[in-house]
């Protein structure tokens, strides 16, 4: 399916010439000048001296530090298992519907188009613990009132919950295509056996969306963990530290607090984090797939 | 009454049931997607007295002051056409530089392949600010600091991937023999590539574009990094608005709805190229 190399190498080298450098301007190069810059103590201004690990082995000696990686793991965690289940379930509800469903479709996506500084001032005014309608509606059902964003008991899962709001319906769309485009002579033939529906779920559909549904989870995982407009736009990583996610607290060190070179050294652990949590899924599914 | 049909009756009360709850399930999703919507615009819709009442008001005299006020805000409208500008150059040069690449990756041979595509996986899911504060600081020393262009080069290290993944995806779904057939007749390939392949996916290309737009559109980090008066977009404009959280509810639901209206008609009018692009860019990425 590919032409032999000697007739296009140089027209394909010219179409790709664009791509492979606007590419290495926006990673390539910024990775490889964060990376030196993490080694240093500049602070945007003449203060530049080369600290060797310093600002690795400080921050690991940090609890500042531990707080945050543990409270973007937890939203993570949270955020992505909810999504995952949820928006799978409703997949498989709405998948049962036996009336056309793109307007069902449609709304339900409604809160993915919105960008995530608007989900957060939305939910500031919902969450509101004096006048907002959840207290409001909570309160109909014998609950609450809830301090919402302003105690640190209630913060990181009121962010969980607008997070969750705001991207199930990502979870929803990708299992409901994927549901639909699943092949019929198989569920066919277990009807006809006289399987039930739940077996048919467990036993059939489930074990072909698998590697699928991996896939959603590692793309969740990643976009939770990089979360940045929700909580800058909400708690602004408070009250306290309660909220503080990493990319806030790097937003914070590198331009309130002008730490560039701890800022970035922070970045780099960070990413390694990413790194690791989605080498790991990848090997989850990879022994799966090699299980069928 | 046979043992058959006792059971065929059983099968068909628990499949009512369980069409019943299906369709209480979604109506309670719509309900929970679409609340939030409808209470955000109606507040906007409220004098700044019936929007802080307590209890809230179900049923008030709309007003249109807050978007008359909205209107009048400089900054606000200036963030708005400033985002207009910022997603036009950002599609425009995610479109060109990666539909002639998405072509090399399907039907040429390279060298680097694997390499490549672990680079585009790594430069779509590191985090925003690993790259935006080291291009912060050249940034500032060549002047793209502060402008449309920077900030729409700056968005390619994530729209790029995604729509090399997309466009590789709708580009492979064309028949290898139609452009055997152009190279027969002498094509080259920069007329196989614009001649038959973009027309030919001209559905995908759209659905790439679309997606691409959406996410510039609503992107804050990169954005609040890189700018900070003259290239300001309007998710920034809507954060100006965030300190009036306890203050005036009218101007910063207004600003809101005003900033995600563009993309709700969006969703409205390519609802099926913006699934296809979700459902093909997760299977891909």
């Amino acid at each position: 399916m590919t032409y032999e190399i000697k007739s296009i190498g140089s027209s394909a080298f010219w179409f790709i010439l664009p791509c492979l450098f606007v590419l290495a301007l926006t990673s390539l190069y910024p990775i490889a000048f964060g990376f030196a810059v993490s080694l240093t103590n500049w602070n945007w201004g003449v203060q530049l001296d080369f600290v060797g690990l310093a600002n690795y082995v400080g921050l690991l000696g940090d609890s500042e530090f531990w707080t945050v990686i543990k409270n973007t793991v937890v939203f993570a965690a949270a955020a992505t298992s909810i999504e995952i289940a949820l928006g799978f379930y409703l997949a498989v509800q709405v998948d049962k519907l036996s009336i056309p469903t793109d307007l069902i479709r449609a709304v339900i996506m409604l809160p993915l188009m919105i960008s995530g500084i608007v989900v957060a001032l939305m939910s500031k005014v919902m969450f509101d613990p004096f006048l907002g309608v959840v207290n409001y509606l909570i309160g109909a059902f014998g609950f609450g009132p809830s301090a919402f964003y302003g105690a640190a008991l209630t913060a990181m899962p009121s962010i969980i919950a607008v997070d969750v709001w705001w991207q199930t319906s990502f979870v929803f769309i990708i299992m409901l295509a994927a549901l639909r485009g699943l092949p019929k002579d198989p569920i066919e033939a277990a009807l006809v056996e006289g399987a039930s529906n739940f077996t048919i779920f467990w036993r059939i559909k489930l074990p072909m969306l698998r590697s699928l549904l991996i896939t959603v989870v590692v793309i969740r995982a990643i976009d939770t963990l990089k979360v940045f407009d929700i909580v800058f736009g909400t708690t602004g990583g408070g009250p306290g530290l309660a909220t503080e996610v990493a990319q806030t607290f790097v937003y914070r060190t590198a331009y309130s607090y002008q730490q560039i070179g701890k800022a970035m050294a922070t970045m780099i652990l960070f990413s390694l984090l990413i790194l690791a949590i989605s080498l790991a899924l990848q090997g989850l599914r990879q022994r799966w797939e090699a299980d069928k | 009454m046979s043992a058959a049909a006792a059971v065929s009756r059983r099968y068909r009360l628990t499949a009512r049931l369980s069409q019943a709850w299906a369709y209480a399930f979604t109506g309670a999703m719509v309900l929970f997607s679409l609340f939030p919507v409808y209470w955000v615009f109606a507040t906007s819709l409220k004098t700044k007295r019936d929007g802080l009442a307590n209890p809230p008001l179900w049923i008030f005299d709309p007003t249109q002051a807050n978007y008359l006020k909205l209107w009048s805000h400089d900054t606000f409208k200036f963030t708005f056409l400033n985002s207009i500008i910022v997603t036009g150059i950002g599609v425009a040069l995610s479109l060109s530089i990666a539909i002639p690449a998405a072509y090399v990756i399907v039907r040429m041979k390279m060298r680097g392949r694997r390499f490549f595509g672990a680079w585009l996986i790594l430069a779509y899911m590191l985090p925003e600010f690993l790259f935006v504060l080291p291009m912060f600081s050249l940034y500032q020393w060549t002047g793209l600091y502060d402008t449309h262009a920077g900030l729409a080069l700056m968005y390619q290290v994530h729209v790029l991937p995604l729509s090399i993944w997309l466009l590789s995806s709708f580009f492979g779904e064309i028949d290898f023999a139609i452009d055997e057939a152009a190279r027969m007749e002498g094509a080259t390939h920069w007329q196989i590539l614009t001649k038959i392949y973009v027309p030919c996916s001209l559905p995908g290309v759209a659905a790439t574009a679309i997606l691409n737009a959406i996410w510039i559109w609503n992107e804050l980090a990169i954005a609040i990094g890189l700018t900070f008066s003259r290239a300001q977009t309007v998710t920034l404009g809507v954060t100006s608005f965030r300190g009036y959280a306890a203050l005036d509810w009218g101007a910063m639901t207004a600003a809101s709805i005003i900033a995600i209206v563009p993309m709700l008609l969006f969703a409205v009018v390519a609802q099926k190229h913006i699934v296809k692009g979700l459902t093909l860019g997760a299977v891909k990425g």
